[in-house]
């Protein structure tokens, strides 16, 4: 009986439960409709708008990252520090290892080592970060603040602040790659890894107990779960989505520098206020990560229309909509608090 | 003396579709001793808030000393002289003694500055008002929860106090301590001050009110003198039926084979020379005073504590249980204390909240989660403990208080434990879903043969549902008895009398 | 207070490390206990110490902030930029009064959405502080100001003293401002210790919702701490500018972690509800006299910022650790309950 109910109201249902990506789906159709407007028909370079889409895949790989610290109720300010050293880090490795004039078979496979290496990089910050959190039972704000400070210390310490360069040129040409001439490379890879954490928290045990966690983590505690587990866990798959972001940007940029991702931490936090992610944990979707990084792009080719803007309003936009996306989802969840 | 000071008419009170308050009222005279009582949900601190200025009433008016309103906010309830001690006393843990006790007085009067003089002066004056002496300059997060509640009375009675409301004053208290609590009230009641005291102790309103009113249900059920009500009448006030559960009666046939026990177990500053045996179809109960180590015992058992001594057994192996990770991989369920901050994870749904405990046994050969397995586990659950709701898929939010409980106890029957160890299981919770879990822990302990530990405060649930009490006082049990060989005064004696007495 | 009572004082410890590290200084280069070593180490207190104190009251209240270097930042270059267009040559006390008030208006806006979103400031606070830079970087178009107003630069050429080291021959002087930081050291003190706002803030620290039961403002209170510290970050800007005779945009780079930091080693609770401005004081200079003598302690200038992500670890470390130990210890005596509570009271 209740199967049958359930099946009717289904669809419906659905989208009453998931109306934070109903609306991030109307913004996205209206921020369509001002750019062709203000286009007049006249579209924009491709060159502009192609300049941009290299940039959010980064930030929306460090935005889910972000999201899994959320959901499991604290915040990782570490990731753009983590993203910082594992590039720097596995740029110089990569350095070391490429022979000179090797045929691209070697070339992708000192790629794979080099990504690996990062990943493990991220993957022993994030433990170090989890650690403080879940068995010195730091505050994941302060923990994050410091562990941040000290993963990009060590950043700085090594390059003295300045930047690898002479990178082999096969990360950047793989960055830099478009599928079937279309699709950059970066936004498959953020694809990809937006589809892995969607399948960790929706299909497997760890993903259900980070959104329990975040939740209520005395209840989890009490249920038998292994708390110390579970968010080491969240901050180290954390750490290594953070890094695959510095990969990305070490590609983008052709080297590595100690100050590359400090434009994007509230740019992470912002794409996560936006999917509904609550900040206070326990809710939180990857689709609503994946549109809200999209609606940002738009935006952000938005302003490219706009010469006249100046690069540095940028700071001031995404700070306001930060704000603005919050009065939003405050109110209108009380909203329906009040009625009932 | 015949005054009336105040006066609530006909208030009402929702929250979301539930009824909390259902036009109910309230009378009390100048210098007058009222027993607020009722059941856990009752509508009791929903009417209190209400006083204080805490909630705004749907409908109804308040009426104080002289005045009439539709609602008060707090500080005009403040500035009234309306002051309440609630259960978990808004004490500042991180403040001194002295400030505590003064910060009323200095916010009545507006105070904008701070004179640490003056402020010692008034706590001082306070303290030695009622009687009591503390360290001025201690901070309060180190002191007992007596001294707590001592410091909350202190601070209450500053300067133009009319009514001072105590929500349930009396729980974490020894006997001696409600001795001195009652003296004080009736000093601050010689003092023309109104008391309106909230409890679900019949003993106490024979001791100390002189009125009482009854709310079942969020109902005003009776409003009369305390002299003369006999205990039959008082249960039939409370709980609206001639409740007659019989004792429980363990089936012996399994009596030579023991499922958990435990031996010389202590807990620094805890508890200590803790000993009993839990045969199988046993259930096993533990009272005392909130205070007196029950709470930390069943949390050791559980392995929220580590014990510093002594050994558990379960089917006579012994274990060691070093986290709750560990006791549900030896099968030992809990049912906590504080559902709402223990045992629910609120902003998700009942589904969600039933597979919780056994998440990793619903992992499918290639590690993603069976969803429609825990789905129908959960049915089972909610048909077999009759969980009454609408969808699987809503927030456990939607609930009652006992049709929550019941989720939690599903939760963990579905870990299928040997050892069930409840603590204060029906706190909360209506007298029909109260009904039902004691029924089904019978049930259990009959047909599963499952070893139960009931730890609870709630003499009647021990003395119903329990084949064998233990009596736990300052962290060592000091008796162990036959549920048939009691009735509830004296388990209520042995409880609260005070060590040295016959117990010991 | 009885010396039992100083043992269990976070900043007795605090003081002990600051006296251990000037004497190991001291002992490797002879050039601590110098005269123009000392005005230099007060000079390079002004700044984070006016702005720790800001910042202490919204920790105390259970809050935290990001965005105030932002504020400071903003202000600075306000304030110059403004005294610039219009010629002012009047006195530069204008110039301090302008950018507290600015200031104060920044952190109103912080205090008033986190009073009414109730989410956690942090995120808020990132918000504003991204709204702050892009309006200095976009709306003000600065980044460098090199020449200063006549009466910035007026006050940036007046000292109170200056000293010269015999030996070494380097020269310091005593900045007017340093009576800025001594008056935002006594005002908090004064505020926190004295009046009821300053209670009500560490109440609110210390639980909120009781705080509103006893009847304090709750709201107001966060609104005035997150006021009260964009008021100083405004004043802080300007000050900086004095003190280096000019404005830069990467003055306050990192002054965020590193604040905080600060006022976390001096033992304020990040949960709130803790913590003094003397405590926050003695962690400020305890910071500055790590990354002013880096070298001498045989850290490389490279890994300073390293040692402040030690350092916020290290310093809140002991107590969250304590915290976690505890939640499996019983911390009232249940078993000595009735022995141990007479004893007490009698």
């Amino acid at each position: 009986m209740n199967n049958a109910a359930a099946n009717k109201t289904g669809i419906l249902e659905r989208i009453r439960r998931d109306n934070n990506n109903v609306k991030l789906v109307i913004m996205m159709i209206l921020c369509l409709l001002v750019l062709a407007a203000a286009t007049g028909g006249k579209s924009a370079t491709p060159n502009q708008l192609q300049l941009i889409a290299y940039l959010f895949p980064e930030m929306g790989v460090l935005a889910l990252g972000m999201m899994l610290a959320m959901v499991s109720g604290g915040i990782d300010l570490t990731v753009i520090a983590v993203a910082d050293l594992s590039g720097i880090l596995s740029c110089m490795v990569m350095k070391e290892l490429m022979p000179p004039e090797a045929n691209l078979a070697i070339q992708l496979l000192v790629l794979l080592i080099t990504l690996i290496f990062a990943l493990a990089v991220g993957a022993v910050c994030g433990i170090f970060t989890g650690t403080l959190i879940a068995r010195i039972g730091i505050p994941a704000m302060v923990a994050t603040l410091g562990a941040s400070d000290i993963i990009l210390g060590i950043a700085v310490g090594i390059t003295n602040g300045s930047a690898v360069k002479e990178l082999p040129p096969i990360l950047n040409q793989v960055v830099n790659a478009r599928l079937f001439g279309a699709v950059p490379s970066t936004t498959i890879i953020f694809a990809i890894c937006a589809a892995i954490v969607a399948f960790i928290l929706n299909k497997t045990a760890l993903g259900f107990k980070i959104y329990m966690i975040g939740s209520n983590k005395a209840a989890s505690k009490y249920s038998g779960m292994n708390n110390e587990k579970i968010y080491t866990l969240t901050y180290m798959i954390s750490g290594m989505l953070a890094s695959v972001s510095g990969l990305l940007m070490c590609g983008h940029f052709n080297s590595a520098r100690s100050d590359f991702g400090k434009a994007y931490l509230t740019p992470a936090i912002l794409i996560c206020v936006l999917a509904g992610v609550n900040p206070n944990g326990g809710r939180g979707k990857v689709s609503g990560v994946v549109l809200a990084v999209i609606i940002l792009q738009m935006l952000s080719s938005g302003f490219a229309l706009f010469q006249n803007i100046s690069d540095y309003y940028k700071n001031l936009i995404w700070g306001l909509v930060l704000i603005l996306v919050m009065i939003v989802n405050v109110t209108s969840e009380r909203r329906k608090v009040w009625k009932g | 003396m015949s005054e009336i000071l105040l006066e609530v008419k006909e208030i009402s009170k929702h929250f979301g579709g539930v009824k909390a308050l259902d036009r109910v009222g309230l009378t009390m005279k100048k210098g007058e001793i009222h027993c607020l009582m009722g059941e856990n949900g009752c509508g009791k601190s929903t009417l209190i808030k209400i006083i204080s200025g805490f909630y705004t009433p749907d409908a109804g008016e308040i009426y104080f000393d002289g005045k009439t309103y539709s609602s008060l906010n707090i500080n005009q309830a403040i500035q009234l002289g309306i002051q309440v001690i609630y259960q978990d006393m808004s004490i500042f843990p991180n403040l001194t003694v002295a400030e505590n006790i003064a910060m009323n007085y200095e916010l009545y009067n507006k105070k904008k500055l701070v004179n640490w003089k003056t402020v010692e002066k008034i706590a001082s004056q306070s303290l030695k008002h009622i009687g009591i002496e503390l360290p001025l300059q201690e901070t309060v997060g180190n002191l007992s929860v007596a001294d707590k509640q001592l410091i909350a009375i202190a601070r209450s009675i500053l300067y133009n106090s009319r009514l001072i409301i105590m929500d349930e004053p009396t729980s974490a208290l020894t006997r001696r301590e409600v001795d001195k609590l009652f003296k004080v009230i009736r000093q601050l009641q010689s003092e023309g001050i109104s008391i309106l005291f909230v409890s679900h102790k019949l003993d106490e309103v024979f001791e100390i009110a002189d009125y009482f009113t009854v709310f079942r249900n969020g109902k005003l059920i009776t409003s009369q003198p305390a002299k003369g009500i006999t205990n039959e009448q008082f249960v039939y006030y409370m709980t609206g039926r001639k409740i007659e559960e019989d004792y429980f009666q363990a089936d012996h046939s399994d009596q030579d084979k023991t499922l958990f026990k435990v031996e010389n177990l202590r807990l620094n500053n805890g508890f200590e020379n803790i000993n009993f045996e839990i045969h199988p179809g046993e259930i096993l109960g533990i009272t005392g005073l909130l205070g007196s180590g029950r709470t930390e015992l069943a949390k050791t058992l559980f392995g929220m504590y580590q014990a510093d001594g002594g050994k558990i057994f379960i089917e006579d192996q012994e274990v060691v249980i070093k986290s709750p990770v560990d006791a549900l991989k030896l099968k030992i369920a809990y049912v906590p204390e504080d559902r709402l901050t223990e045992g629910l994870f609120l902003t998700q749904s009942i589904e969600k909240n039933m597979i919780i405990s056994h998440i990793d046994s619903l992992r499918k050969k290639n590690k993603t989660l069976d969803f429609d397995r825990g789905i129908s586990d959960s049915r089972k659950w909610v048909e077999s403990l009759g969980i009454k709701l609408h969808e699987l898929k809503d927030s456990i939010q939607t609930l009652s208080g006992g049709n929550q409980q019941k989720v939690v106890l599903g939760k963990w029957l579905e870990t299928e434990p040997k050892v069930l160890i409840l603590n204060g299981p029906t706190v909360g919770v209506d007298i029909g879903a109260k009904y039902d879990i004691h029924n089904y822990l019978r049930k259990l302990a009959d047909e599963k043969k499952m070893a139960i530990l009931l730890i609870s405060d709630d003499i009647s649930e021990v003395l119903m549902n329990c084949n064998r009490i233990l009596i736990i006082k300052s962290g060592r049990i000091t008796g162990e008895y036959k549920n048939t060989d009691l009735d509830s005064s004296k388990l209520q004696a042995l409880i609260t009398e005070e060590e040295g007495g016959k117990a010991v | 207070m009885s010396f039992k009572k100083i043992l269990k004082r976070n900043e007795f410890y605090i003081v002990i490390i600051i006296i251990a590290l000037s004497l190991i200084i001291q002992a490797k280069s002879g050039q601590f206990f110098t005269e123009n070593n000392l005005v230099d180490l007060a000079r390079s207190l002004i700044v984070p110490g006016m702005m720790a104190s800001g910042l202490f009251m919204v920790i105390a209240s259970g809050n935290i902030d990001v965005s105030f270097p932002y504020t400071a930042m903003l202000c600075m270059f306000g304030v110059t930029k403004l005294f610039q267009t219009i010629d002012y040559q009047g006195p530069v006390a204008a110039g301090f009064l302008l950018a507290a008030v600015i200031g104060a208006f920044l952190g109103l806006i912080n205090g008033i959405l986190a009073a009414w979103l109730k989410l956690p400031t942090l995120i808020i606070t990132l918000g504003t502080c991204t709204i702050y830079l892009g309006f200095t970087q976009g709306v003000l178009k600065s980044s460098v100001i090199s020449v200063l107003p006549t009466p910035l630069a007026d006050m940036a050429a007046t000292n109170l003293f200056s000293v010269r080291n015999a030996v070494t021959n380097l020269g310091s002087s005593m900045p007017i401002s340093i009576f800025l930081l001594i008056g935002a050291l006594l005002l908090v003190g004064f505020i926190m210790k004295y009046t009821m706002l300053g209670r009500g803030i560490y109440a609110v620290g210390g639980d909120p919702v009781a705080a509103e039961r006893v009847g304090f403002n709750v709201k107001a209170i966060r609104i005035f701490v997150f006021t009260f510290c964009g008021m100083m970050g405004g004043i802080t800007g300007l000050t900086q500018v004095t003190l280096s005779g000019m404005c830069q945009i990467n003055f306050f780079d990192g002054y965020e972690m590193t604040i905080i930091a600060a006022v976390v080693l001096g033992g304020a609770s990040i949960a709130g509800g803790s913590g003094s401005v003397i405590g926050t004081f003695l962690g400020v200079l305890l910071m500055k006299l790590i990354s002013n003598n880096l070298i001498l302690l045989g850290i490389p200038t490279n890994w300073s910022k390293l040692m402040t992500g030690v350092l916020i670890i290290a310093g809140v470390c002991i107590s969250s650790y304590k915290a976690v130990a505890a939640e499996r210890k019983i911390t009232s005596n249940i078993l000595d309950s009735k022995s141990g509570k007479e004893a007490a009271h009698e």
